[in-house]
């Protein structure tokens, strides 16, 4: 009886969790076609006019332009610089391997504001004031851990000895990692890149110290439209983003598989 | 002969370390490199800062943020925020982790993904929605109001209970998934086969199904906790300036106020902590994992 | 019948050309590790040659070495006349099924034997033929569709022979590649993959480090130790007649003794004195060997009973245990003042035998073995 009726409690308990996951967000979608100017729920009528009002919107396209280049760029730059010491590490070429990886791996495990700060006061250090660049190098560190991670298990996974068997059936060094590496490793690290990539697009707490006036990130876009002229833009723009997330998702599922992209 | 095998070999010796594809220093440099002086470097520079105010050495920053009540009583804030958080997160996490490793395969992969998918969704967009959410005309007034628990509508919004609600919320996911990771490879026969020895229900979750799926929990509760206690976004738009926090203090001693000693002193008193709990749950995860292996 | 298989074997080596593979003075170092010092083998062309010996000795080394996936610090490698060392892996065409396959995961069955030809620019039409041939000849047509996690472990393997042997390489190599497949399933796959390489004649060097099958699959075993090759003969050669003491150990069962050789080797006869009484052993060319040395039997070579003449050698030890194999029973001893046991191979446990009782045992002197103490 007991083992029963608990059962049935967790089961209560998985359905709460998600309606409880998921009532922000449909609230924000369901905002974002209201009529009125104010957020009421249950909306009022529906319009698509705040959708149309993001492009006369101050500033949101560009900074949604900016966080784009910048997650796309960071992410690239770390997928590089990681994936080359990923695989030296993997093989043992280097010395010290196990400590490589915590090291390039550790952004993760610092509050985002930590981060933010050092970064901000090694900027102004060495005269660095150019927020773009800076970002773009606060966000390489921010995503490191992500490829680092993603990269390394999906490497440690892969047997080297195809890359041996690929060489004997007639490819040299280059083409034997082209054509059996690559597609091999290929689902983990663009999964890891999905996430660096959505943890640059969404960081806040770091770049909130190195914007300037010109140079704003989308989330800081959107959370000062929020405090100065909170109306249902900031919500069409949001929904665009979660349907842009489903999408990637989606794409991602398709491609890897969401179980193997996220146990990897 | 011998002597082409020694030319072949003089040659070959001086070529083979710095123009081979797979020199090991040119892959692993750059990356090191760029995490030294990006990375490194501006974290021991932040460390430095704190023990340094205009007029050269001081401990004054730590002075004020450990010894002043008021900082006291905001690091407490911190620590409650996450401890709150995370035991909120977990109390609803467990259980759900559970119902979701004994779902059936196929549906079990349409609900990880509905527990993945708001994770991967913006933080401001879903506290902007727990915001409308809590409104005094919001949906859960409606919902309270429907269903008898008030007569009019409460303010929710910059309460501590629309905070813990909405922190809650943001990070649950992160509680659901590592549990239910371990949970997943826990074998079902091994409850079975505590009842069949006898055990009741409770004794077989206290002795068996607990310690097995300990190291999902600690590393839950690590992830939760370190992420919470620094929360900046959620805590800022739900409560504001009523519920001070470290992360607040610090971002208003650099973007405001301009006392750099501070919000130094404040960050390392943060990264003391965020690297404790990385510690304290490594060390804990071990001796569960083992326990668990042995089970 | 091991016989005929062995005057076939010198046969075929005595025929065909013997020296195809012609590895010489080859020396390996990994840093300060000298791992493979002046090494020196010849293999006849489609002669099924066996790297025997236990993990550390070199023979990966030496597989990879000629696989051209290492480099080696000095020597000479070349097949059939033509010198490969500074030939790429990729261009020696040289076929190698791995340890654990290296099947690639992301394609079919099919496209991974085609992998080859395509590297290798072979005609569209060509590769769809010469694939269904290959996988024909390992029997697993029906799988071409299959990927390569729905196959079993000896499937796998099967898929592994397929791609190495598509492409038609002067040279199969492989490396330990039973290791992975239990034991009966091994035996099948040791015999079907013998007959298949005798069939296509290719020539075929194999890594090894369990006797059984070195014994079972090859034309001539070498056996390996610490970079060098102590013994390069027959299955038979090697276990009757194993050049060193490690040779000895490593191939076959065996009853080591030890003691001080006479320095007064009589008539090509070495008399040893040791813990169980003076045993004669017979000196072969002219070697005269003195002070300590180690003796070895084979278990099959000793008899129960007293000698019948002075062509023996005769012992008395205590019988600690009888095991049972089914089609043979060994019989292990303690001899007194000897560490190692003394095993006897019986077909059937004579009657009135029990544990604990003192027997004679015998063999013949032309049987004996001696080899230097280490």
């Amino acid at each position: 009886m007991i083992p029963r009726l608990s059962f049935a409690l967790c089961w209560v308990m998985l359905s709460l969790a998600l309606l409880f996951l998921f009532t922000p967000i449909v609230i924000v979608v369901a905002v974002s076609f209201t009529e009125s100017a104010v957020f009421s729920f249950p909306p009022q009528g529906f319009s698509l006019k705040w959708y149309y009002s993001i492009r006369n919107a101050d500033g949101l396209l560009a900074s949604a332009w900016l966080s784009a280049q910048v997650a796309f760029i960071s992410t690239l730059i770390s997928l590089v610089l990681g994936t080359l010491c990923a695989i030296a590490v993997v093989r043992r070429m280097v010395p010290g391997g196990d400590v490589i990886a915590t090291f390039m791996a550790s952004p993760l495990m610092i509050p985002g504001l930590v981060l933010g700060i050092a970064f901000l006061q090694a900027a102004r250090l060495v005269g660095l004031n150019d927020a773009y660049t800076t970002l773009l190098v606060a966000h390489v560190v921010l995503t490191m851990p992500f490829i680092m991670r993603t990269v390394l298990a999906s490497l440690s996974m892969f047997d080297f000895s195809m890359v041996d068997a690929a060489r004997m059936l007639g490819c040299s060094y280059p083409r034997a990692l082209w054509r059996v590496l690559v597609p091999n490793i290929l689902p983990g690290v663009m999964s890891g890149a999905l996430f660096a990539f959505i943890a640059s697009f969404d960081n806040y707490p770091i770049s909130i110290f190195l914007v300037d006036v010109h140079t704003k990130t989308l989330p800081i876009q959107l959370l000062n439209q929020l405090e100065m002229s909170p109306d249902p833009t900031v919500a069409a723009t949001s929904a665009l983003l979660i349907l842009a997330t489903v999408l990637a998702l989606i794409v991602c599922d398709r491609l890897v598989g969401l179980k193997r992209m996220t146990t990897i | 002969m011998t002597t082409i095998e020694m030319r072949t070999q003089a040659e070959a010796q001086p070529r083979r370390r710095f123009f081979q594809l797979d020199t090991p220093a040119i892959m692993v440099l750059p990356g090191i490199v760029f995490m030294v002086v990006a990375f490194a470097i501006p974290v021991l520079i932040l460390v430095a800062d704190s023990f340094r105010d205009a007029g050269g050495f001081s401990i004054g920053g730590y002075r004020k943020v450990l010894g002043d009540p008021y900082y006291i009583g905001i690091i407490w804030n911190s620590l409650q925020l996450g401890l709150i958080t995370t035991i909120g997160s977990l109390l609803i996490g467990y259980p759900a982790a559970f119902a979701l490793s004994r779902a059936p395969a196929r549906l079990q992969v349409l609900l990880f993904a509905l527990i993945f998918l708001p994770l991967t969704v913006s933080i401001i967009v879903k506290t902007f929605g727990l915001a409308i959410m809590m409104r005094r005309d919001g949906i859960l007034n409606w919902l309270l109001l429907n269903v008898g628990f008030i007569d009019r509508p409460m303010r929710l919004v910059f309460t501590e209970f629309a905070l813990y609600f909405g922190m809650i919320n943001v990070f649950l996911p992160l509680m659901i998934l590592p549990i239910y990771s371990v949970m997943r490879q826990l074998d079902p026969r091994l409850t079975d086969a505590a009842a069949s020895l006898g055990a009741g229900p409770v004794t077989t979750f206290r002795r068996v199904t607990l310690p097995l799926t300990m190291p999902g929990v600690v590393a839950g509760i690590s992830l939760v906790f370190s992420i919470s206690v620094a929360a900046y976004v959620t805590p800022g738009l739900l409560i504001g300036d009523r519920f001070m926090t470290m992360s607040q203090v610090m971002a208003k001693a650099y973007l405001n106020i301009r006392d750099f000693n501070l919000g130094a002193s404040m960050a390392v008193v943060m990264l003391v902590i965020a690297v404790t709990i990385v510690f304290t749950s490594t060390y804990f995860a071990e001796p569960a994992s083992r326990r668990g292996r042995k089970g | 019948m091991n016989l005929v298989a062995t005057e076939a074997a010198r046969e075929r080596a005595a025929s065909a050309n013997k020296r195809y593979l012609d590895v010489a003075a080859v020396t390996k170092r990994f840093g300060t590790a000298t791992v493979l010092q002046d090494l020196n083998i010849s293999v006849a062309r489609s002669e099924f040659i066996s790297l025997l010996g236990p993990s550390g000795c070199g023979k990966t080394t030496l597989l990879r070495l000629i696989a051209g996936l290492m480099k080696p610090d000095g020597g000479r490698i070349a097949i059939n006349g033509s010198d490969l060392t500074q030939v790429p892996a990729h261009k020696r065409n040289i076929g190698v099924v791995f340890q654990n396959y290296a099947l690639f995961p992301h394609l079919t069955v099919e496209q991974n034997v085609a992998f080859g030809l395509e590297a290798q620019r072979t005609p569209k039409a060509e590769i769809g033929a010469r694939v269904q041939n290959a996988l024909a000849l390992v029997r697993m047509q029906a799988f071409a569709e299959r990927r390569i996690s729905a196959l079993s472990g000896g499937q796998q393997q099967r898929v592994a022979v397929a791609r190495a042997l598509v492409v038609k390489p002067s040279l199969l190599l492989l490396d330990e590649p039973f290791s992975a497949l239990d034991r009966k399933l091994r035996e099948t796959m040791q015999i079907e993959l013998r007959h298949l390489l005798r069939d296509l004649e290719i020539t075929s060097i194999f890594v090894t480090h369990d006797q059984d099958e070195a014994l079972v699959m090859s034309d001539r075993i070498a056996v390996m130790n610490e970079g060098r090759i102590e013994q390069l003969g027959t299955p038979d050669e090697v276990y009757s007649a194993p050049a060193s003491l490690h040779v000895l150990e490593f191939v076959g069962q065996s009853t080591r003794i030890g003691g001080t050789a006479d320095a007064s080797a009589l008539n090509g006869t070495a008399s040893v004195e040791t813990p169980l009484g003076k045993i004669l052993a017979p000196l072969h060319d002219g070697s005269g060997v003195s002070g300590k040395v180690v003796l070895g039997v084979r278990p099959e070579c000793i008899a129960l009973g007293e000698r019948p003449d002075a062509n023996f050698n005769e012992i008395s030890a205590e019988l600690t245990d009888i095991v049972f194999f089914g089609s043979k029973t060994a019989l292990h001893f303690q001899p007194p003042g000897a560490d190692d046991r003394i095993q006897v191979e019986v077909a059937r446990v004579p009657s009135g035998i029990a544990q604990g009782v003192a027997l004679k045992l015998y063999w013949p002197i032309s049987e004996t073995m001696v080899y230097p103490a280490p």
